[in-house]
């Protein structure tokens, strides 16, 4: 290892026109058979849950497992899962931008999108899970007669303001980075209706530099003020568990753990979908293995955090002398979930430990692995602090077991089928990489005297 | 036929080296209206070309504070004015819990508001139609090569002279753009009709969306179906009932809760035996009992019992209540006479609670003493 | 390059150092158990300092930074005052029963939930705990500044590897090492309270602690020529990061207090009550002021984040923000109104004498910059 070099973040030193042929392929080419097939299978994970939504809304919530205790089940658990998938996303884009790390280039496009298409999954739950879903204009503020509004103080209004801040700015901040994008398509292209559309989405951009000035502060002002979003909008979601009394969901450390475990599974989630589209796409020389090592050793350093709020909350468990917080604990290591318990706890704490080994983190194979044991440990982790905590809380008399119905589990197919169509469409429509950006960073891309 | 009207000279380059170098050169020289075009921003442009620092930032700060001071506004207003309601037992002002939403809007505001604050006043609107667009230069400079374009407009512009100078720092493909003229005479672009058209049909076809939905899809099947349920509602029509009616009166003998019937029922001495005041001569009894004698007895009583009450004539006055018939009588007797009613006086049971008739008892009791003032009770 | 610092610095560091213990003496014979409370703000601030630089350091081998490596060493000699911590912990060892309710034997006798924690709190395993912790820091500190100082003589690149593989122990032992600190000796004051956030807490004063003793140093020696290449690219990332984790203790205090006000738990509220009754209100108000407002809007702007002048200023300012945080929350357990006297100031003045005298000997034996690093070039060349 040679650590006065520094790593080239493109290999090979493609030049811009191969890099605009290489990454505007898959937007002039007709879809590959794996492609249709690919897609067959995810719409129909999301017609499967398209039809349990529907009878959701036809019959109402009794459908679903939740009852008393257990008011919030995979609805939640769900809800919880995809936003925590698309903090890597913003992640990627904006932190690591702050941090200077030019090895987001690659990936900062793919992941914005996927953050965007999370959110929308996410953003359905709360509003799948309403008495009555076709209302959902009632959680906003807006102005009547009556002098009716929201609960401003509710973490759960608070979500409501979190999330769509969350899907708008995710929305704007990767639009803005498509512009130049477009730009270069609606130059490049022959066809004369996609002209039209990309003359139209690029905003009649030309590359001035006049232009790229404002246009580089307000990158930098977006990537400034997405990075606290990301990190308050899964605050605000555990600020919902932990604003509570309910023990195992009343304690403090939730908001940084929250974060920290969102960034886990989402890394987890972006990195085992880019390896099939560098492979796909051709992408290797610019999404390349050092990329998705370094994302590999993004997750042990969050799984670690997540691995340190376990341990600082059975210890204050004990230490606390609560018998309540100490039973919660007990009892989600040993009772009727016990199962889920020892998932979350071999996916998310031990097999990732796998990779401090060089080799592991380097191994395609094993890292997808692990990136789907990561995911599967989180939401694992979810339902672990949700149905437990709800289903064995203060008075023995109220104790309930929660069983998931049909419905609950097809909506959440459906949801993983919606988050993979999308995938599939934005793969097809759109640079998956971002052109200018990537430019930028190849190697004699910048001058040399600077 | 379009005219060709010079827009600018333009020239393309291979290295960021280059094009730095010849931004340098170009701001050296003295032009003011030229451009740069990259495919992406390269470091130290600005400082080449001799920008000055962009405002944008200043714009974003103000978005931001109004972003955070109305939301603080709403919130405030909202809990402290507006509709305050006791939640988790906390004051109506709560500043920590308004501190989530606050930051979510700020942020919203600047992000949205600072790229529309770049798209209007720093690209003055999106133009599909600059003179630069569709040009072999553009086509370049979009992929691979970085170009320099010197404007017609600049007061020291020579076509001859820049494009000798223009090879003389190294540019290749050295061309000139023309304006399209017709593009010229839309005049400007915010009227232009096609634009407004747009806006117009947008416009249309969402208040058109919002109507159907809200006034027309919410009160069809299913969405209407918690509107309309068939449980049973005061004043709806029944069938179970012979009557039809859904309201019921209660069972005969039903007693509501916390309630014992009245026991002397048409037994005034009863009641004058067995019934005692069970309250005391206190301030505040017997300013109730004043307020509610006042109100209930003294149209027909009069203010001071005396039975000379403003109804004269209208009504049948009643006896005084300072006879010694009602003075020797016990609190019991008068307690039954306001629950039962005597002669034309109805019951009062179901206006005064029995409490308040007993303070009333009490208030009688006063003003029975006062009218029949002895000079002990001066003392 | 220099070699040593200007000789002021030392004699002005002894002057401190003698003038605070003295202070500190006269307070443990007048009043100790007083003293015994500054004495344990005095422990926090220095453990700050020491074992905060260890991380950072850690944390720039670890993360492959490049823009920090011309100025690693100053974090290096910082460490060091890892191992003067005993000195301010055998006093505190010597008034626990002054500080901590728990060492009371009667008080736990009667007390369900104090004998429920008696296995974790009591006098030998607390003491068991700190010589392994300082132990172990110890061990990290040598480890870590051996391998860096042989580099200077060896080039050898695989020290580098070494200490990212360091690093990465480091870590999870300097979490749970610094947790249990803040437990110990903060927390436990009130021994019925608890907060699984306490340690990352203590972790963000830390961070920003380590990181503006750094910066001043960084930026008083640049301006007396010692880091001559250094660029506004290199300030701009420190008046960054402090940026980033004025922010981030914010998030962090303020999420602690939002969730314990809005359960409304009186066995969880008592704590931040008495910060807001009798005086203590001002300070609370004092310390949002002072260490996150003010910092947040001087070091908002790029400019402000590149300004020298202004990042001497602000780090002075937060390291009297940590200090002022750290009394913010021992000194309750004290006193319900709010004492501020000449005792206050002794620990605080020993520790900048202290500073001063280790950081001045440190560069009288070491190079000030990390010559054998195969990153010092990309670091002296890091540009934005």
């Amino acid at each position: 290892m040679d650590y006065t070099r520094e790593l080239p973040v493109v290999e090979g030193r493609p030049h811009p026109a191969e890099l605009d042929a290489t990454i505007a392929a898959p937007l002039d080419q007709f879809p590959t058979r794996t492609w249709w097939i690919v897609l067959a299978v995810t719409l129909s994970f999301l017609s499967f849950g398209a039809f349990c939504v529907g009878m959701t809304f036809y019959k109402g919530l009794g459908m679903w497992g939740i009852n008393q205790p257990v008011a919030w089940g995979f609805d939640i658990v769900n809800f919880v899962f995809w936003v925590g998938i698309g903090n890597a996303g913003t992640l990627i884009s904006a932190i690591l931008f702050l941090l200077r790390q030019r090895w987001r280039t690659g990936i900062a496009r793919f992941a914005e999108a996927m953050t965007i298409f999370a959110v929308i999954c996410a953003g359905m739950f709360p509003i799948l899970h309403l008495g009555r879903p076709w209302l959902p204009v009632y959680l906003m503020p807006y102005p009547n007669q009556n002098a009716l509004w929201v609960n401003f103080t509710s973490p759960l209004v608070w979500d409501v303001f979190a999330v769509s801040t969350y899907l708008t700015v995710s929305f704007v901040f990767w639009y803005v980075g498509l512009i130049p994008d477009f730009a270069t398509l609606r130059d490049r292209t022959s066809s004369s209706i996609k002209k039209t559309i990309y003359s139209v989405l690029s905003l009649g951009w030309r590359h001035s530099n006049r232009h790229w000035q404002h246009y580089e502060r307000a990158y930098l002002i977006l990537a400034g003020f997405a990075t606290p979003l990301v990190l308050s909008v899964h605050t605000i979601v555990s600020f919902d568990f932990a604003v509570s009394v309910l023990p195992g969901w009343h304690t403090t450390i939730f908001p940084p753990y929250f974060v920290a475990g969102a960034v886990f599974s989402g890394f987890a989630m972006v990195q085992n979908v880019l390896i099939f589209v560098r492979q796909a796409f051709n992408l290797k020389h610019i999404i390349t293995l050092d990329h998705l090592e370094k994302m590999n050793k993004v997750m042990i350093v969050t799984g670690s955090m997540v691995g340190y709020a376990y341990a600082m909350e059975f210890f204050i468990a004990w230490y606390s002398g609560s018998q309540f917080e100490s039973f919660v604990f007990l009892n989600r290591a040993l009772g009727p979930y016990a199962w889920a318990y020892w998932t979350m706890v071999s996916c998310n704490v031990i097999f990732p430990q796998l990779f401090w080994f060089k080799k592991i983190r380097r191994s395609i194979p094993f890292m997808f692995v692990i990136g789907i044991l990561v995911n599967v440990g989180m939401w694992f982790e979810r339902f672990v602090i949700i149905v437990t905590s709800l289903s064995r809380d203060f008075l023995p008399s109220s104790w309930g077991h929660y069983i998931p119905t049909m419905y609950d589990i097809g909506i959440l197919l459906g949801s993983f089928g919606l988050f993979f169509t999308l995938i599939l469409i934005f793969v097809r429509i759109l640079p998956v990489v971002s052109i200018s950006e990537v430019k930028a960073v190849v190697e004699g891309g910048q001058p040399s005297h600077h | 036929m379009n005219e060709q009207h010079l827009f600018s000279i333009t020239a393309l380059f291979e290295t960021p080296d280059e094009i730095i170098h010849a931004a340098q050169e170009t701001q050296k020289a003295g032009y003011t209206h030229f451009d740069v075009n990259t495919p992406y921003p390269v470091h130290g442009m600005d400082r080449s070309m001799g920008l000055k620092p962009t405002r944008l930032g200043v714009f974003s700060l103000v978005f931001g504070i109004i972003g955070a001071v109305s939301a603080v506004a709403l919130m405030t207003w909202v809990t402290s004015s507006d509709y305050p309601l006791v939640i988790g037992g906390k004051p109506f002002w709560s500043w920590p819990a308004f501190v989530p939403i606050a930051f979510e809007v700020t942020v919203l505001l600047v992000a949205v508001l600072s790229v529309v604050t770049m798209i209007v006043l720093y690209f003055k609107f999106p133009n599909i139609s600059h003179p630069l667009h569709d040009t072999p230069y553009m086509k370049r400079v979009s992929s691979d090569r970085f170009g320099i374009s010197i404007e017609a407009d600049d007061p020291a512009f020579n076509e001859a002279a820049v494009r000798e100078f223009l090879k003389k720092i190294g540019g290749k493909d050295i061309a000139a753009v023309h304006y399209d003229l017709e593009d010229l005479n839309h005049g400007q672009r915010m009227f232009d009709p096609k634009f407004i058209g747009v806006l117009a049909l947008t416009a249309l076809l969402v208040s058109g969306a919002t109507y159907i939905v809200f006034n027309q899809l919410l009160f069809m099947e299913p969405f209407s179906w918690m509107m309309t349920q068939s449980k049973l509602k005061a004043q709806r029509p029944s069938e179970l009932f012979k009557d039809g009616i859904g309201m019921r009166p209660p069972v005969e003998g039903t007693v509501a809760r916390g309630f014992l019937p009245y026991p002397f029922k048409g037994k005034p001495d009863e009641a004058g035996k067995n019934l005692v005041n069970p309250l005391l001569s206190t301030r505040d009894v017997l300013d109730r009992g004043k307020s509610k004698f006042l109100t209930y007895c003294s149209p027909c009583h009069g203010n001071f019992a005396r039975g000379d009450s403003r109804l004269r004539g209208q009504f049948p006055n009643p006896p005084t209540l300072h006879s010694d018939k009602v003075r020797n009588w016990p609190d019991g007797n008068i307690y039954h006479v306001i629950t039962e009613g005597q002669n034309v006086m109805p019951s009062y049971a179901s206006q005064i609670s029995r409490d308040d008739r007993w303070a009333i008892v009490r208030y009688i009791r006063v003003l029975q003493r006062a009218q029949n003032a002895k000079e002990s009770d001066l003392k | 390059m220099k070699k040593e610092l200007p000789g002021q610095v030392a004699r002005y560091g002894w002057i401190l150092l003698i003038v605070g213990v003295v202070i500190a003496a006269a307070g443990y014979l007048i009043d100790p158990r007083r003293m015994a409370f500054d004495n344990i703000i005095g422990f926090l601030f220095l453990t700050s300092i020491g074992i905060g630089s260890i991380f950072l350091v850690a944390l720039e081998y670890i993360a492959g930074a490049v823009w920090s490596v011309p100025m690693r060493r100053v974090n290096e000699f910082l460490g060091a005052l890892t191992l003067l911590i005993p000195l301010l912990a055998i006093p505190i060892f010597l008034n626990l029963h002054d500080l901590y309710h728990w060492t009371h034997a009667e008080a736990v006798a009667a007390d369900k939930i104090l004998q429920g924690k008696s296995s974790y709190l009591n006098v030998n395993f607390f003491v068991l705990r700190f010589i392994i912790i300082f132990v172990l820091w110890s061990l990290f500190y040598f480890l870590f500044t051996r391998n860096s100082s042989r580099q200077d003589i060896t080039k050898d690149q695989s020290l580098t590897t070494r200490n990212i593989k360091l690093s990465a122990v480091f870590m999870p032992v300097f979490a749970i090492t610094l947790t249990l600190t803040a437990v110990d000796w903060a927390m436990s004051l009130e021994p019925h309270w608890y907060s699984t956030m306490y340690g990352v807490y203590y972790f963000s004063g830390t961070i920003l602690a380590a990181l503006a003793a750094a910066t001043y140093i960084i930026v008083k020696m640049y301006e007396s020529g010692y880091f001559p290449q250094l660029q506004r690219d290199h300030f701009y990332s420190l008046g960054a990061l402090l940026f980033a984790f004025i922010n981030f203790w914010a998030y962090i205090a303020f999420s602690q207090f939002l969730l314990i006000w809005y359960a409304d738990l009186p066995e969880e509220t008592f704590w931040f009550i008495s910060r807001w009754k009798n005086g203590w209100e001002y300070v609370s108000i004092l310390l949002i002021i002072v260490h996150f407002a003010v910092p947040y809007f001087a070091l908002l702007t790029q400019d402000s984040k590149m300004d020298t002048k202004r990042l001497k200023l602000m780090a002075i300012w937060i390291l009297f923000a940590h200090m002022l945080d750290l009394y913010w929350l021992v000194m309750p357990t004290y006193s319900k109104t709010v004492p501020f006297s000449w005792n206050e100031f002794g620990f605080p003045i020993l520790l900048v004498g202290l500073i001063m005298v280790v950081f001045s000997f440190k560069v009288k034996r070491n190079n000030i910059v990390p010559i054998g690093d195969p990153k010092l070039e990309r670091g002296l060349s890091f540009r934005l």
